[in-house]
């Protein structure tokens, strides 16, 4: 390596999710808390790929509503939002998805006490006002989910596309 | 020059990152990130008190093929960087 080649900017740097997020986890346990740019559609409309970063800490409490950093398989990490929990079995599905995960209680890592969205420094917090307006809206509005997601982010779904 | 206290080196994931203890949040959108010559100097330097730019050159001719003017020339545009970055402070 050339001593030349040090020199440090501003760059992206993409990491592999099996590889980033235990170190996430392990961070989060030593008392950090963890700030994480998102990746992917399944929290749609409020989280944006590419755009949004999601502030983690560990999970005091646990609950329906929040939304969750979780191992639904090993090394297989979601951010998503719990809908249900039974025991020890808890069940999460993304804001912008239709189907849902399982997991154990013990699976679920992170607990997202807030999102910087689309670019800004102020945190939209969990328990502000905003994010609950918006998840009680949204929840409720399930039965429509597919047709509202369709309009928001209009696509030609995999389903009718020609197999080649 | 010397380093602040509490930025560590650590590996995350392969990386060499600096890693700021005191603070509560470790920010992934905006982390510092070290090649291995980076981190080599960084190892050299932390905890051992004060430091030069020669220093730094120095220690690059030790480890790595390249001639000392070069390696002066890089280090100062590594402290530069580092100064920038609120790591080392004079």
């Amino acid at each position: 390596m050339k001593a030349s080649e040090m020199g440090k900017e501003i760059k992206t740097m993409q990491m592999a999710n099996a590889v980033l997020l235990p170190e996430v986890v392990r961070l989060l346990e030593e008392g950090h808390t963890v700030t994480l740019p998102l990746r992917g559609y399944s929290m749609r409309p409020f989280l944006e790929d590419g755009r949004d970063k999601a502030l983690l800490s560990k999970p005091e409490s646990i609950n329906v509503g929040d939304a969750v950093l979780a191992e639904i398989a090993p090394k297989h990490f979601v951010l998503h939002r719990i809908v249900s929990i039974k025991g020890d079995h808890v069940t999460l599905r993304g804001d912008g998805n239709i189907g849902v995960e399982h997991c154990r209680l013990g699976n679920v890592k992170a607990t997202a006490i807030g999102f910087y969205r689309k670019g800004r420094e102020k945190l939209d917090s969990t328990d502000g006002l905003k994010w609950r307006v918006y998840s009680w809206l949204w929840l409720r509005l399930l039965p429509l989910r597919r047709y509202l997601l369709f309009a928001m982010h209009p696509h030609i779904p995999r389903r009718w596309k020609k197999k080649k | 020059m010397k380093t602040k206290k509490g930025f560590h080196l650590r590996n995350v994931c392969g990386e060499y990152v600096i890693v700021a203890e005191g603070i509560e949040n470790i920010d992934f959108s905006k982390i510092i990130n070290m090649n291995e010559s980076a981190a080599f100097l960084w190892k050299k330097i932390d905890g051992s008190g004060d430091f030069t730019t020669d220093d730094l050159g120095a220690y690059l001719c030790e480890e790595y093929d390249v001639d000392e003017a070069t390696a002066k020339a890089d280090a100062a545009q590594l402290v530069q960087q580092w100064i920038d970055a609120e790591i080392i402070e004079e």
